[in-house]
């Protein structure tokens, strides 16, 4: 059976293709399109899945999109009536949006598809979540919790999935709290006062809570305020967002936290607003976590569940996903690679799968690498035409020669096999650099990265030595797979690893499998050879505002713009050779 | 200052859609040219980021915005243009196109600046970079089409007269269309807005149970 999954016009869309049971390919549009959060109807992304399964349209068994458009409308219009008159300038606005494209899905991927419209189906918003976060992982039973900003109605669920290897399926969402009462809206709110980018820089915000202390968690406590039944609601006389797209947060709410942050003002921690905006980061941080333990634990005594799973864009703050494993009773958490709207196309088509056509279970590989493959061949070509250094390597020379590389202080632009799916980097499409050094995190942040100094960048460490170097609870090791948990660095080696310690001593840490990326994993054992330390720096491969790179040729142009010293691109190296773009003009034309 | 930030959006936008066309070409020197031209307008961005910064508040956060503070696309980028479907002779005449108009626009803001040495250097500096980008795409367009390059400019400035005239339709459709709706908001929702309210006011707040009925996934509702 051939379903193909959905997600798109919110943000970050995606497909996914499902056959027999298991995913074979899933990308994001952003990575094909190369608009960063493209949330246009992925026709890219869903050309490739079929053109590398070689599945044809006609042959599809099944299209799922990852919402139901019709009780999103209800959502958007119920929430214009309910701030009458407030909501006028909303309206009009919210109404062409919706009625424009949105709502019209099934006649879209019709036509686009040329697709029966029987067989287009459509599954919640966070019932995609919870089958992408329950559904992918290695658990027969687990406790459920998907929590993001908002879907159609619901904004958190808390659910128990069961499967039996071959047998049948159970994905039960238990219960649901309902919008505009939202941890994400919430977090998003925060984002937006600190100045930040709603929907995009709320890692941002995690990042600056490092620095501060959580001086302003009962005022936080006054705008999100918990149910006697466990649950929370939003004090709405604090927010704008359910009456106006303009801004997030009213007046009281600045009255209540003081002036907002002028995005254009850097956040200088050595000034007063600095610190204030710090320690806002910090409280917020803290009452999300608080709230997120409270409720996971209270899950955990309800299903005696040992396993949680946990979906929706609230599940990229590792910090708070630390929190849950220590302290709220569940033995493992696992988080998907993909766990925000992207992610649900995966889970659309898995859900439908199991629970609409009810097929047997399935095993699903558990790994991040859905997407398009590199060609060490493309870079050659590319590179060779412009008069760089090539090289073609055998599998262990190009494992030697990038750990000769990081050991003598070189950035290395790393591609090799298939692109994630997924927000992080998780070793595929990754900037890889030694991590002892700050010098080296301040230099990626200024020649590549160009971000703020206060984010933190991340390590990746094989598993197998991941407890020397961090303290990791017990599941540790797994929630930090796909870079899902934040966890402290050892006191003993903050020093050689102050390029991925974060101020308060953290680390957001991938720990690696040989069988996941073998290649990185021989050169992270190579690089521990001969540094005596087998960690490694790895951020995406990206530069600031575009999307992580994905054929050769963008790994190219990248590396031809920024600080990047070398490219390896499966067994293909280049070494720079002056920067194309130092020659005067006059001289490349 | 809101000026300056959408110039620097476009100019951001347009670098954007160059890289992308840079990626895609089969010809390594309009791939060097086009990387070379996509850096120049990402510098644009920042020069524009920067002095609206400088505006806003003061030379010490300019720096530091210009960098940290890169725009993600908006999605016109090079007038709308998708650059995959683009040949790269219609690229390079569209390129040539709209590099001219944006040299004779910024040329007028230039000259119009001279209270302000500072924004007029920055039109200046631009202004130099434009000239490199008009010559070489002329270059490129009559090196890659000999013989039909006048024809392909002609379609693209027939081109970028089209998607003007779809602009201002779409921009009056969108004013009468909000005004309908306006309209609609203040005449017909009045009585469904008091029920609505009054509904909202007697949910419970907390948690709720899940709906049943919505393991039917052929239901859109």
């Amino acid at each position: 059976m051939k379903i193909l999954g959905i997600s798109a016009h919110y943000h970050d869309a995606a497909a996914a293709l499902v056959v027999d049971g298991v995913p074979v390919c899933a990308v994001q549009e952003e990575r094909l399109s190369r608009r960063k959060n493209d949330a246009a109807f992925p026709l890219s992304a869903i050309e490739w899945c079929l053109d590398s399964a070689g599945v044809a349209p006609e042959s599809l068994d099944a299209v799922v999109f990852y919402e139901r458009p019709m009780l999103k409308f209800d959502r958007i219009l119920t929430t214009a009536l309910r701030a009458f008159p407030r909501s006028w300038r909303m309206f009009p606005k919210a109404m062409k949006n919706t009625l424009g494209e949105k709502v019209w899905v099934r006649g879209i991927i019709s036509s686009h598809l040329g697709v029966p419209a029987k067989k287009i189906l459509f599954t919640e918003h966070h019932q995609s979540h919870a089958a992408a976060a329950f559904l992918t992982a290695p658990t027969r039973r687990a406790a459920i919790l998907t929590a993001d900003g908002v879907g159609e109605w619901a904004t958190m669920t808390a659910g128990l999935g069961e499967r039996e290897p071959g047998g049948t399926t159970s994905l039960t969402l238990l219960r649901e709290i309902r919008f505009p009462h939202s941890l994400g809206m919430l977090y998003s709110t925060f984002t937006a006062y600190l100045g930040f980018k709603v929907n995009e820089d709320e890692y941002k915000v995690m990042g600056l809570a490092g620095y501060g202390q959580p001086t302003l968690v009962d005022a936080v406590r006054r705008v999100i305020r918990r149910t006697p039944d466990g649950a929370f609601a939003l004090n709405l006389d604090y927010f704008d967002f359910h009456t106006t797209a303009a801004r997030s947060y009213s007046r009281r709410f600045v009255e209540l936290f003081g002036p907002p942050r002028n995005p254009f003002e850097p956040i200088d921690l050595e000034t007063e607003s600095g610190r204030r905006f710090a320690d806002i980061a910090a409280s917020v941080q803290r009452v999300l976590e608080d709230i997120l333990v409270d409720v996971a634990g209270a899950l955990q005594r309800e299903t005696g569940a040992r396993d949680l799973c946990l979906g929706g864009g609230v599940a990229l703050n590792g910090v708070a996903n630390a929190r849950i494993l220590a302290e709220s009773g569940f033995e493992r958490v696992f988080v998907p690679p993909a766990p925000g709207d992207a992610g649900c196309a995966i889970g659309a088509a898995l859900y439908a799968d199991r629970l609409h056509f009810r097929n047997a279970d399935r095993d699903v590989p558990d790994h991040p690498f859905w997407g398009p493959p590199v060609s060490g061949a493309d870079l050659a070509r590319i590179a060779a035409e412009d008069g760089q250094q090539v090289v073609e390597c055998a599998e262990e020379a190009i494992v030697d020669a990038a750990a000769d590389d990081l050991m003598s202080g070189r950035i290395v632009g790393w591609m090799e096999g298939a692109l994630e799916f997924g927000p992080r980097a998780l070793g595929h499409r990754s900037i890889l650099a030694a991590p002892h050094d700050a010098a080296m995190r301040d230099r990626i942040n200024r020649e590549i990265k160009y971000r703020e100094q206060f984010r933190p960048f991340a390590p990746v460490v094989p598993i197998e030595a991941a407890d020397r170097y961090f303290d990791l609870p017990r599941g540790g090791a797994r929630l930090a797979r796909f870079m899902s948990g934040v966890f402290p660095v050892r006191p003993q080696w903050r020093e050689q690893l102050a390029a991925i310690t974060h101020v308060d001593g953290t680390a957001r840490v991938q720990t690696l499998e040989r069988a996941m990326a073998p290649r990185l994993y021989a050169l992270l054992e190579e690089y521990g050879r001969r540094s005596g330390v087998p960690v490694l720096l790895n951020t995406s491969f990206n530069l600031a505002g575009e999307p992580i790179v994905n054929r050769a040729v963008e790994g190219y142009s990248t590396f031809l713009r920024c600080g990047i010293d070398v490219l390896v691109a499966d067994r293909t190296r280049v070494v720079k050779r002056g920067s194309l773009l130092t020659k005067r003009k006059e001289e490349v034309a | 200052m809101q000026k300056l930030l959408r110039f620097g959006e476009t100019e951001t936008d347009g670098g954007r859609d160059l890289l992308r066309a840079a990626e895609l070409t089969g010809d390594p020197l309009l791939r060097r040219l086009y990387l070379v031209h996509a850096v120049d307008e990402h510098r644009h961005g920042a020069l524009f980021r920067r002095r609206a910064a400088d505006l806003e508040c003061g030379g010490h956060a300019a720096a530091v915005i210009a960098a940290a503070w890169p725009p993600h696309s908006t999605g016109h980028g090079l007038d709308d243009l998708d650059v995959g479907r683009e040949t790269d002779e219609t690229m390079l005449a569209f390129l040539h196109v709209a590099e001219k108009s944006a040299a004779s626009r910024f040329a007028v803001y230039r000259n119009v600046l001279r209270a302000d040495p500072p924004t007029q250097r920055i039109f200046d500096d631009i202004l130099h970079d434009e000239m490199f980008h008009m010559n070489y795409t002329l270059t490129q367009l009559v090196r890659v089409s000999p013989q039909r390059h006048r024809a392909k400019l002609w379609r693209a400035r027939l081109s970028r007269l089209w998607n003007a005239y779809l602009r201002v339709a779409s921009a009056l459709a969108g004013v009468i269309g909000g005004a309908v709706l306006t309209l609609q908001y203040f005449l017909v929702l009045p009585p469904f807005a008091l029920l609505s309210k009054r509904a909202a006011a007697r949910e419970p707040e907390g948690w709720r149970p899940v709906d049943a009925v919505n393991i039917d996934l052929r239901r859109q509702y």
